[in-house]
């Protein structure tokens, strides 16, 4: 592979990590200028536009609103999702994946309703839902740790986490109502939820540590070339076992925040959002300028995710094309990356 | 055929190697791989055999078999029963057809998340056109056609367009199950009424034995055999699997990478268009999102399977080994009256603890491993 200098300047430095021989001979992605570099921007506020156009109510405030409550849960365990692959390396097959994000936050909103159904305090609830998921988060961190490939591993918990919501639940809807979930559900303040005001913090705190702070650049460093960061003196397990930890710890948070926001938890939730939140979490790719997988980008693609979703419901188009359009938007993602890391390399 | 024998001696070491099977892993990576890569793929598992004595790992998979053979045994006495073992083959039949697809995806060095949508969409074609009052080698014929059309389009995002294969497959998940609601508008099951069903494609449902064995277990075998001999026996299936484990060797020994990905993608997908054509002729008709429930299974299967190579590669022998592993499972759990609600906990965690007890046998000892998880840096 003919690389050139700037992409070996060592961790932290904006080169992802060497393409990995399986997955064929792709050029590593490097560092772009020019208008590629706001291709991203300009799709979405393209769309976004036309929508706009074909909808009046659109960009109504209470819609927008809406779309900022719905793109919430997406939004938080899709980050929990990006740290695993910021960490664990963007090779989907050997690197860091978590497939179990999905059935996690489906059992962590059970475990919440079940126990508040059942009389418990809304604290020790939440708890106890947030400690289920860690606990799943640290099945995933020890079998990764000890050389189980994160696909495999993250898909026998997943499959685990699915039964035990089973199991939990019931296979039934259970109410969730009461004070946090409400306010969860409706009152944060102009207009939005209190889930608004969790993502807030929850985005802020992780976009400041990824992308402001030693750690956050030690965690890319991990994740693009591991051997480099070894060799820096960080520990690579570590930082990986942490990773599956935030992302069930995130993936219970949105959990409880979508039974919140559906006043229930409804079983079998967790496969239909698993695909939404490894969509967003790798359509952050198209607004970095490195072509990774960031935060922010994390945040942004998800709300574009969710009023795309929104504005085609509005615009009259039939429930059964928006999986179509949303796979068409993941392809349409990865080969704008995979061209212009190309035209990048030349 | 892509092997090109005048560029064969470029790279002696993954050509003279070929014959014997453990051939690429045991080139030095450090020539073939290029820097960085090697080193950090230098922790997973595929490279850590090659060392001449029999791997405890190997052994992991065959135990857990007898293990639920002999649990069921004791807990159900209907479980070890001829009618029993043969029911459980002729329902294990469309999975092993699948996980043999998966098998030559995952030797190509790739995944296919969207062999259920084209186990769903050649069940659906095949369906419909059985409804239409199609004979029966029509319905069978168009169902093949749409699923190898799911495999046409992978291999164009993959080996096209480069895209990586779990994110194109994944996207192909999302569109198939969408044309699936499209066509069969918004999810409607299509029922096929008994006397309108071609006898052919009744005999493929159950009603027919090929040499006393029901057609779907026929089937099974034979794609199975055809398969491990595809993979195992022939030039084709030696530079499939270098052109998964060493890409950038297999083509500097000449060997048409892209061809071979491209040939693997499509075959899976014509064998999950098998399965698509089974299952429609065994249910009777198409219900939507059918087919997805083979594809965890399926990739589960095939990952049990290679913990039976010495140097974690897949293969089909050992893929059938984890089908039946599934398949007594879901029979044996079902038999004790597990309430299904636990089932998948009990699949997720036979699969976590057989996948785990592979990679940790594959190291020197579990002491290894967890020194390293809480040592000062991985080695």
């Amino acid at each position: 592979m003919s690389t050139t200098a700037p992409e070996r300047q060592g961790p932290g430095a904006g080169a992802p990590a060497a393409a990995p021989a399986r997955s064929g001979a792709q050029p590593r992605p490097i560092r772009t200028s020019g208008w590629a570099s706001y291709a991203g921007y300009g799709v979405v506020a393209l769309v976004l536009a036309l929508f706009a156009v074909l909808s009046p109510v659109f960009t109504d405030p209470a819609n927008v609103a809406s779309i900022i409550n719905q793109a919430t849960v997406t939004a938080i365990a899709g980050m929990g999702l990006a740290v695993v692959v910021i960490v664990g390396g963007d090779d989907v097959v050997e690197g860091g994946i978590d497939l179990s994000v999905g059935a996690t936050a489906a059992v962590a909103g059970s475990v919440a309703a079940v126990l508040v159904s059942a009389g418990l305090g809304p604290a020790p609830a939440v708890l106890a839902a947030l400690g289920v998921a860690l606990l799943i988060g640290t099945a995933n961190g020890v079998a990764v740790g000890l050389g189980l490939r994160p696909l495999l591993a993250t898909l026998a918990t997943m499959g685990i986490a699915t039964s035990l919501d089973l199991v939990v639940s019931q296979n039934m809807k259970i109410a969730l109502e009461g004070q946090p979930f409400t306010w969860l559900r409706d009152a944060g303040g102009l207009g939005v939820s209190g889930a608004v005001v969790v993502l807030l913090v929850v985005a802020a705190a992780f976009i400041w540590v990824f992308h402001r702070t030693r750690l956050g650049v030690n965690a890319y460093a991990v994740g693009q070339n591991p051997t480099a960061a070894r060799v820096a003196g960080l520990n690579p397990a570590r930082y990986r076992f942490a990773s599956y930890l935030v992302s069930s710890g995130l993936a219970g948070v949105a959990g409880i925040l979508l039974a919140s926001r559906l006043s229930a938890a409804v079983p079998g939730i967790g496969t239909q959002i698993l695909l939404d939140i490894i969509l967003v979490a790798y359509m952050s790719t198209v607004f970095s300028r490195r072509l990774v997988i960031t935060i922010g980008g994390t945040l942004l693609a998800a709300l574009f995710v969710t009023a795309l979703s929104n504005g085609m419901t509005l615009a009259g188009i039939a429930s059964q094309w928006v999986g179509a359009v949303k796979g068409a938007l993941i392809l349409a993602v990865l080969t704008v990356v995979v061209l212009r890391s190309k035209a990048g390399n030349r | 055929m892509s092997h090109s024998p005048v560029e064969a001696p470029v790279n002696p070491g993954a050509t003279t190697a070929a014959p014997a099977h453990a051939a690429p892993t045991h080139t030095t990576p450090a020539q073939t791989v290029p820097a960085g890569s090697e080193l950090r793929r230098g922790a997973t598992s595929r490279q850590r055999g090659g060392l001449p004595r029999l791997d405890a790992r190997q052994l992991v998979a065959p135990l857990a078999l007898a293990a639920i053979l002999f649990v069921f045994t004791l807990l159900s006495d209907q479980f070890l029963r001829a009618d029993n073992l043969a029911a459980v083959l002729n329902q294990s039949a469309l999975l092993a057809l699948a996980a043999v697809a998966m098998t030559l995806v995952v030797r190509a060095g790739g995944i296919d998340l969207s062999l259920g949508v084209a186990i769903d969409l050649s069940a659906l074609a095949a369906a419909a056109l059985i409804a239409d009052g199609y004979y029966a080698w029509v319905a069978i014929a168009g169902g093949l056609v749409f699923g190898a059309v799911v495999g046409l389009v992978n291999a164009l995002l993959i080996v096209g367009l480069r895209i990586p294969p779990f994110l194109a497959t994944l996207s192909v998940w999302f569109v198939g199950t969408s044309v699936q609601q499209l066509l069969t508008g918004g999810g409607a099951p299509i029922y096929l009424s008994g006397p309108r069903v071609p006898a052919e494609f009744a005999f493929l449902g159950g009603t027919g034995l090929v040499a006393g064995v029901p057609v779907a277990i026929a089937a099974a075998l034979a794609v199975a055999v055809l398969g491990w001999a595809l993979l195992e026996t022939t030039r084709f299936g030696r530079a499939l699997t270098a052109a998964g484990e060493q890409p950038r060797a297999a083509a500097i020994a000449g060997r048409r990478v892209g061809a071979l990905t491209f040939s693997a993608y499509v075959i899976a997908s014509l064998l999950a268009a098998v399965a698509g054509v089974l299952l429609a002729a065994r249910t009777n008709g198409f219900v939507p999102a059918s087919g997805q429930l083979y594809v965890l299974d399926a990739i589960g299967a095939v990952f049990i399977g290679a913990t039976l190579s010495r140097i974690g590669r897949p293969s089909v022998p050992g893929t059938l080994v984890g089908v039946l592993i599934f398949a007594l499972l879901a029979n044996g759990m079902n038999l004790i009256g597990l309430s299904f609600f636990w089932q998948g906990l009990g699949r997720g965690v036979a699969l976590l603890l057989i996948l785990l007890a592979g990679v940790v046998l594959a190291r020197e000892g579990a002491g290894g491993p967890l020194r390293r998880l809480l040592g000062p840096a991985r080695r």
